[in-house]
């Protein structure tokens, strides 16, 4: 049996544990509202967008007058064969199952469509490392063509899977101009027929207590406007209360800032029931509005997934707090009464040594 | 008096991140695609592709900041125009002072380079003529800010 000693030394450690996790929960919280903040702030853009595309849709003949096809390659449909989806992770760990759910999505996604060719383009480091272990990486080869200039092409598929890219790193400043390379990138696969349609997997975050994980469809643009989930994970109630909890002992507002006001305002933008003298033709401007849309869903999905993982994370401290609480009250109360038997036991020495004499 | 002071713009900059600017303003000077425009109170509706240029605002014509235009420079966005608002969609939005002026002429460089590499691709051609553009926009806007001082 542990001695007084061991077990003070055993208690000493999960304080210290305890303190970290304490201020690694602090620290998450406080990153938490700053990443609440940017992506409140984010939204009007986002949804200015939105709303000019849905006007402009109403006005614009979407289909070409002559051919009778639909006028912008992001409407085209075809049929799905091969896939590119974007995963966006956390960049670090310790965040409880945030990186494990994010890929455990991404995996059935994966599992669901074994007959297509899927691309995957990783955001955020833990992902990523995950998903390069499991699946092999594209390779690319330069080529001289008949005019002198390079370009690369892409080696033979070596599985149905691949990884076409990587962006580690990203998530910690979200620079609007690395992201929007990222979505003309997308875009521009798209337009080549090197892809068929793009989902995006993220964890949405309306609120502290209202996230969910979403599969997102991003091309080909049926519905613009409008998001096209694909699918959905709710989390459990059970876990919305962990998180609650957490938020609370933290001092995080449970429910974003009401900016219904702000949203209606910017719904409006580019709607009003007025005929615009259109600077450019109408039709160019929407093929310039298209690509902007795809960049703002992105950049949603990544300001939203960055707040989701520091609340994750902040949940997750928070657990490990209480945990070493627990743990620190049980080891007392073991050391307390080891402490007194051997008092006792002292006691019922020295008393039957007195009664012997 | 009430009349006149209704007679403003309601000018709001939105860039992805965040909105960047709201203010009232007496008039609005726009680098659309096409060229320069100036909007001011009363404008008919209007859409608009933005290229890379200075935004002007000319605020309220206080007297402590009459002649004391706002530039602001973008890259690139939208704008809609409605008799009594404006509101720029910006994709990049930087105030003259700071802009990187050594990175804009770097810019400047990889889009001379790119344009010379850009062969018989018309794709190349615009993506290079953007990216000069851009840098051309943002030297010029950060020389202003030099000798407005």
């Amino acid at each position: 049996m542990a001695n007084v000693l061991d077990l003070r030394r055993r208690i000493r450690s999960v304080k210290n544990t305890r303190q970290i996790t304490k201020a690694m929960k602090m620290v998450s919280a406080a990153k938490l509202r700053r990443a609440q903040e940017r992506a409140l702030s984010a939204r009007p853009y986002a949804r200015m967008i939105a709303s000019v595309i849905e006007s402009l849709r109403r006005r614009v003949d979407l289909y070409d007058e002559q051919t009778g096809n639909l006028s912008h390659p992001l409407f085209l449909t075809r049929p799905e064969r091969r896939v590119l989806l974007i995963v966006i992770s956390g960049d670090k760990g310790f965040a409880g199952a945030f990186n494990a759910n994010i890929l455990k999505i991404a995996y059935q996604f994966i599992q669901g469509n074994p007959d297509k060719e899927i691309d995957i383009e990783a955001v955020g480091r833990k992902g990523r490392d995950q998903l390069r272990r499991r699946y092999p990486t594209a390779g690319y080869t330069e080529q001289t063509d008949e005019h002198g200039a390079t370009r690369s092409v892409r080696n033979p598929r070596q599985g149905k899977v691949e990884l076409t890219g990587d962006h580690p790193g990203l998530l910690a400043h979200l620079d609007p101009k690395l992201i929007e390379e990222i979505a003309l990138n997308i875009v521009s696969r798209y337009v080549h027929e090197e892809i068929d349609a793009a989902y995006i997997v993220y964890n949405e975050f309306k609120s502290v207590i209202s996230q969910r994980l979403v599969v997102e469809k991003l091309l080909p643009l049926i519905e613009a406007g409008t998001p096209q989930i694909a699918g959905v994970v709710e989390p459990t109630s059970e876990e919305k209360e962990r998180v609650a909890e957490a938020a609370l002992s933290a001092g995080i507002e449970l429910e974003a800032a009401d900016t219904t006001e702000a949203e209606e305002e910017a719904k409006r933008f580019g709607t009003a029931s007025v005929d615009y003298i259109y600077e450019q033709p109408a039709q160019e401007l929407f093929a310039g509005l298209l690509p902007q849309y795809v960049f703002s869903v992105i950049f949603h999905a990544m300001t939203e997934s960055v707040a989701a993982e520091h609340a994750a994370r902040m949940t997750a401290m928070d657990s490990a707090t209480n945990n070493a609480s627990d743990m620190i009250d049980s080891l007392t109360l073991h050391m307390n009464r080891v402490r007194q038997a051997a008092i006792t036991k002292e006691i019922i020495e020295i008393v039957s040594g007195a009664a012997a004499l | 008096m009430a009349e006149a002071t209704s007679d403003q713009l309601r000018v709001r900059l939105v860039t992805p991140e965040r909105i960047l600017f709201e203010a009232d303003a007496s008039a609005v000077e726009l680098p659309s695609k096409t060229g320069y425009m100036e909007v001011l109170y009363g404008h008919a509706p209007l859409m608009a592709e933005l290229g890379a240029g200075d935004v002007t605002i000319h605020q309220v014509a206080d007297a402590a900041q009459a002649g004391k235009p706002t530039r602001y420079n973008v890259s690139w966005g939208f704008v809609e125009v409605l008799p009594n608002r404006v509101t720029i969609l910006a994709s990049d939005a930087l105030k003259p002072g700071e802009i990187d002026l050594p990175r804009a002429e770097q810019q400047l460089d990889r889009g001379l380079n790119l344009w010379k590499q850009a062969g018989e691709s018309v794709e190349a051609y615009d993506e290079a003529l953007r990216v000069i553009s851009e840098a051309e926009a943002k030297i010029a806007s950060a020389g202003e800010a030099d000798t407005s001082h």
